[in-house]
């Protein structure tokens, strides 16, 4: 193929990969949806990303860029073929301690970026649970969250700047150092943006000061109403902890099972809360969750002040998704938020709907921010069990949105949310999106058929259909 | 598309158990090295799970993906899934083995199953390179065998090894490995004395033989299988195994279970029972490095600590996640490049933390940590050090 | 259709230039308007409380559009840390009705007249913004009227919200470019039971709190801002050596008939503070923004050109004639051509506050 060969001559032959076993690695993301690209390319500079996207366009093949694949929106899967531009040789990582910000490649893995920026007393605050895999330019492209956004903010109130290239091979940088940049924060439209708008080729980062001190607490309670009482309580209550976190039964037992931390798999649900500030006020923080956590029944309430146990509660926490697997071997999770003041009725709605389908349910969330990740554990290979999840799945949307939620809290639209889009949006909040994607990627180029439904742009708004592609479970 | 042909194949429950959430990519030591999907954990159990979906067949792709992993086994600890990786590991190089029976690979399995498991021929090999080590001609070993070489420890003559004793039953069985006994007599001899002084009944069963691990983890599954058997007559009278090399014992651990053990677990235990002293603290200092079969295949990191701190050293830690070295048996030999470049990475880490003295449970990384630091470090054993400790003290 | 066809929302709006004004009542009204004003290719300058509309390019003649009668409250769920408010209501007004429960949008400390649309549109911020972040991360959800009359809305009354292009985030700063803002969501923050305004305080004890709410820099004075419980604040007094006072009390913008934004890398700030000295400034530490005053014309040219070799910028906030003595903006940014091809996707007849923007977008 002529594409492949002006590649190999661009990055040499062992950063261009076309084998099928090697294109097949590269099919999908950790999501359940897979396509089949050209090849691989393994870009090292903007220079390379641009030539790459110059080839891409000569020969009308989409580009896919891909971070660590962990994903769970097919948001990497090259759906439409093409080149999977994978970002992990761009890595490189300068911390600038004085302005306390740092310029990284899209290929920096999240964790290593706090682990470098801690000799300087700062982290890179966004922490999805992928932290230890995923990249900062997939954190920038799906607008990653994690427990700690409750009260930092998700990526996007962290990126302070970027370099980019468009789908016309055009390297341009917005933003900077220095705030509130006159003219359009195109930043603001890029990070969240899946890849559909621009590949980043280096990103400058806010990076926060590691607080003074750290509580972190694990209260257990009988039912899961209690917990989710207990969160609505505390944000009620005139507080917003850096993380509030609800793990149900089956999950703690799934997360025990592997860890061995001694968490309570006889409690309904357990609570993870953690608040910093100095050592007053996270004293008096958690003496008053725990004190909410009490009147809502909490049997238990441990306050850890050690690193080593709080790491233990919080890599327990973060494995969850992982955990899945000893139950069956795959698992479906939608990634909605609803409003915290409904996330008792919420809650017990999706667990309604999961009994009422006969269908094994775990719950892990970030509840603080009102984001349910309900998660069906299934075995593909039934037919009935794997049409039931999708019935369940639609319904659980339905919920969500019927109580003012939203879509997607931080995993992304990708492919598997993006025919729901119009349940979220009017056709006219639609093709205004759309009309962004047409101003950066005409020919739509980078990542297609990705966060947009077909069809969005008016002209061309023939009603859409609720068509949901293949291997979606939704 | 063919698919597996042996008995030995991965199962499918252990190829479904990865749902590719990706955790295991950070860890693993050839991810970091080439950030490719074709050098992960996932990636590989995807291409495993392809052929058993007849999707992909055991080609030279597969031998190619597969033979780059170095068995480190860093991605299972963090696998909360858990997901049996060495096992669909070895299960994949069985069917390599198999199905591409290139004449290299016969000649691995040919001395293996033959050469390393018989003593004399070991000893003649043991004679020739201390000839070479003597004459300074080590430099004229092929490159890929000389660099790792170069780690070797000054052989000797007729080395003083643990003589092996006519089986006594009940107590610990000593596996004296193939490898260990000629070229590493020391760590063996200070086994059986510290076995002895925690009032252990130690014996060394004459018929014992290769525990099989390298030829397990290179895919002669049958070879490994048979010197399984062998050392299982031998051994049959003992209650627990215990070997002195990391990569035996994890084999011996996987095969046997609670029946065999490192030999850093028992004298830890030794330790924490009081049956062996804590000896006084020296100051000195000692970085300690885990060989991955000790950290990653037996999640084990206390024990090794435990006995440098009883003899009497200060901890030094290389907080690299326990990253292997790249020694990984036969590694060094087949994928020299990565090797070397995991070599220098670890030397160069270990070179920034200062102290000279290095503790490692595996003669594999010794070798190889000696090979890349190069003059002016000590590396031993961790019993070697408490030994010495305790000789000190009387 | 003519102008007339608006009669029935026509209004005076003091301080606004002579011609035709209109206050929509509702989001239609406004779509009637803009629509009208595409056809017609009538320039409409968005008014909202009138303290920014010498900022930027001189908008070019043409209607008045009044935010002023779209100011309910529509929803407010304290216990939820959102509410839901039309672009007219006063920020004054907002953040007093919010106070009530002990609540802040963390909006302007000093809006004068200003309202909440036009401090989004404009990107004003607030003095808490080096530790609650700047003007963009106010929002959650934006609905806007596009300059041919599309309502379009973005994000979503949800905390986190990761579907589709954050339009509403880049609405913050684009002078209705990209839409006319009618209604926004705010996040909002509690507000602890203590705080306290400490002056005098020993700058180098300063430097070890982590994360103030403020540090704020004046020609004669510096003053550390926090908020927490009591015993949070007591040790912070303690701690920092300075006068203690309850309650936050902010410092106004420095007066003057021209007004300057400057913004340097937030490392830089006390550097800059140095520099503008002459002038009458308020500096924010830990954000690189500094509010200047100073009839100094000259001297901002020598101001600017070292803030833009520095990756920041100096803007002309305010001045007293009818056209700026320099570009209001300075350096066009990199980005035009995308910048432009944007707006035309929202605004194709370029009416809404046409030119103002940077490079004259």
């Amino acid at each position: 193929m002529a594409a492949i060969a002006e590649l190999r001559d661009l990055l040499g032959s062992d950063r261009v990969l076309d084998d099928p076993l090697e294109r097949r690695l590269y099919s999908k993301d950790a999501s359940l949806m897979r396509g089949d690209p050209v090849c691989v390319v393994f870009p090292g500079d903007a220079e390379q990303v641009s030539a790459i996207v110059r080839i891409a366009a000569r020969h009308g093949l989409p580009v896919i860029p891909r971070g660590a694949g962990t994903g769970l929106t097919a948001g990497a899967s090259p759906m439409t073929g093409g080149i999977v531009m994978s970002m992990t040789g761009m890595n490189t990582i300068e911390i600038d301690p004085d302005n306390q910000a740092a310029w990284v490649g899209p290929g920096v893995i999240n964790l290593d970026l706090s682990k470098q920026a801690r000799p300087y007393g700062l982290h890179f605050a966004p922490d999805p649970s992928s932290q230890s895999a995923c990249t900062i330019g997939g954190n920038l492209a799906n607008n990653s969250g994690g427990p700690h956004c409750l009260a930092e903010g998700s990526t996007t109130s962290h990126v302070l700047g970027l370099e980019f290239v468009t789908a016309d091979g055009q390297i341009h940088e917005v933003g900077g150092l220095a705030p509130d940049q006159p003219g359009l924060d195109l930043r603001a439209l890029l990070v969240g943006s899946e890849g559909t708008l621009g590949i980043a080729t280096r990103i400058l980062v806010r990076l926060l000061p590691i607080a003074d001190d750290v509580r972190t607490l694990l209260l257990d309670f009988p039912s899961v109403e209690d917990a989710a009482r207990t969160v609505s309580d505390v944000i009620a209550a005139g507080m917003v902890p850096a993380a509030l976190e609800m793990m149900d039964q089956r999950m703690v037992m799934a997360v025990e099972n592997w860890l061995g931390a001694g968490l309570p798999t006889d409690a309904a649900a357990v609570l993870l809360a953690e608040v910093v500030g100095s050592t007053a006020t996270v004293e008096s923080e958690a003496s008053i969750i725990a004190e909410i956590g009490r009147s809502n029944h909490a049997r238990n309430v441990v306050i850890a002040v050690e690193s080593e146990d709080r790491e233990l509660l919080w890599k327990g926490r973060k494995s969850a998704f992982g955990a899945i697997a000893q139950l069956a071997p795959d698992y479906y999770l939608h990634d909605t938020v609803v409003p915290r003041t409904r996330l008792v009725e919420t809650m017990a709605g999706v667990y309604e709907i999961a009994d009422r389908h006969d269908l094994t349910m775990l719950n892990v969330f970030h509840a603080g921010d009102g984001n349910l990740h309900p998660l069906i554990a299934f075995d593909s290979s039934d037919e009935d069990v794997a049409r039931r999840v999708k019935l369940a799945g639609e319904e659980i949307v339905d919920l969500c949105l019927s109580v003012g939620g939203a879509l997607s809290g931080e995993h992304g639209v990708g492919v598997e949310k993006r025919d729901l889009m119009p349940s979220s949006f009017s056709a006219l909040d639609l093709d205004a999106q759309a009309r962004i994607k047409d101003v950066f990627d005409p020919d739509h180029l980078l990542n297609p058929a990705k966060v947009l439904p077909q069809g969005s742009r008016c002209f061309d708004f023939g009603g859409v259909r609720r068509e949901v592609p293949e291997g979606a479970w939704v | 598309m063919q698919g597996w042909v042996t008995e030995h194949h991965p199962t499918r429950d252990g190829l479904t158990a990865c749902v590719q959430c990706g955790l295991c990519l950070p860890v693993c030591p050839t991810f970091r090295l080439t950030g490719r999907e074709t050098a992960s954990p996932r990636g590989r159990i995807q291409a495993m799970r392809s052929v058993d979906e007849g999707q992909a067949s055991v080609d030279a792709k597969f031998e190619e993906i597969l033979d780059f992993c170095l068995g480190c086994r860093a991605c299972e600890p963090v696998c909360p899934g858990m997901v049996p990786y060495g096992s669909l590991l070895e299960g994949s190089r069985a069917e390599i083995s198999a199905q591409r029976p290139t004449a290299y690979r016969r000649l691995r399995r040919w001395v293996l199953g033959r050469v390393v498991p018989t003593p004399a021929l070991m000893r003649i090999l043991t004679v020739v390179l201390r000839i070479l080590q003597r004459l300074h001609l080590i430099r004229l070993v092929p490159g890929r065998f000389r660099r790792s070489l170069s780690g070797l420890r000054p052989l000797d003559h007729a080395p003083n090894r643990v003589d092996r004793e006519s089986d006594e039953p009940g107590g610990i069985g000593l596996l004296t490995g193939c490898i260990q006994e000629q070229w590493f007599p020391e760590v063996n001899r200070a086994a059986v004395e510290l076995l002895r002084n925690a009032g252990h009944e130690v014996s060394i069963p004459a018929t014992q033989t290769c525990c099989g691990a390298l030829a397990a983890h290179d895919g002669h599954a049958e070879v490994a299988g048979r010197l399984g058997e062998a050392n299982d007559r031998a051994f049959a009278a003992c209650g627990t195994i215990v070997a002195t090399v990391a990569g035996c014992s994890a084999h011996l651990v996987d095969r046997h279970g609670d029946g065999a053990a490192d030999i850093t677990a028992v004298i830890a235990a030794a330790i924490d029972e009081g049956r062996l002293p804590m000896l006084p603290r020296s100051g000195q200092k000692v970085v300690v490095q885990d060989p991955c079969h000790l950290r990653h295949a037996q999640k084990s990191i206390r024990p090794q600590r435990l006995i440098l701190e009883a003899a009497g050293l200060d901890l030094v830690e290389l907080d690299d996640a326990g990253m292997c070295c790249g020694a990984a048996g036969l590694y060094t030999i087949l994928q020299p490049e990565a090797s070397a470049e995991l070599g220098r990475q670890k030397a160069g880490r270990i070179s920034e933390l200062g102290p000279e003295l290095v503790a490692s449970a595996n003669p594999g990384c010794e070798m190889q940590l000696r090979a890349f630091l190069g003059e002016g470090y000590e590396i031993r054993h961790p019993i070697e050090m408490y030994l010495q400790a305790l000789r000190r003290h009387g | 259709m003519g102008v007339t066809s608006l009669s029935d929302i026509e209004t005076k709006i003091e301080g606004a230039p002579e011609g035709v004004h209109v206050a929509p009542k509702t989001v239609d009204d406004v779509v009637r308007v803009l629509r009208w004003a595409t056809e017609s290719g009538t320039p409409v300058r968005v008014w909202g409380g009138g303290t920014r509309q010498k900022l930027g390019h001189p908008p070019t003649p043409g209607i008045v559009l009044s935010t002023g009668r779209l100011s309910d409250i529509e929803v407010w769920e304290p216990d939820d840390l959102t509410v839901v408010a039309g672009a007219g209501i006063g920020v004054d007004e907002l953040e007093s009705r919010l106070g009530e429960k002990s609540q802040t949008a963390v909006l302007p400390e000093h809006p004068g007249a200003a309202t909440l649309g036009g401090v989004l549109a404009t990107g004003r911020a607030s003095l808490r913004r080096a530790r609650l972040l700047g003007p963009r991360e106010r929002v959650l959800e934006v609905t806007m009227v596009t300059g041919d009359g599309r309502v379009v809305r973005s994000g979503g009354r949800v905390v986190k919200n990761v579907s589709g292009f954050d339009l509403h985030r880049a609405a913050i700063g684009a002078f209705g470019s990209l839409g006319v803002i009618v209604q926004v969501c705010l996040k909002l923050w509690p507000v602890p039971r203590a705080s306290a305004t400490i002056s005098n305080a020993d700058p180098e004890s300063v430097s070890r709190i982590t994360r103030p709410l403020a540090l704020l820099e004046t020609n004669d004075a510096w003053q550390l801002f926090a908020w927490g419980t009591p015993t949070d604040i007591d040790e912070i007094v303690a701690k920092t050596e300075g006068e203690g006072r309850a309650g936050l009390h902010w410092p106004e913008d420095p007066r003057g008939s021209y007004r300057w934004l400057l913004r340097v890398p937030p490392g830089r700030t006390a550097e800059a503070a140095l520099r503008v000295r002459p002038w009458r400034f308020l500096a924010i530490h830990g954000s690189g923004e500094l509010r200047l005053a100073s009839e100094d014309v000259e001297g901002a040219t020598d101001l600017r050109g070292w803030a833009e070799d520095i990756g920041g910028s100096l803007v002309l906030v305010d001045h007293p004639g009818e056209d700026a003595p320099l570009d209001p903006w300075g350096s066009p940014p990199s980005t035009l051509d995308l910048q432009r091809r944007l707006i035309a996707e929202f605004d194709p007849a370029r009416i809404v506050n046409p030119g103002r923007l940077p490079g004259g977008l």
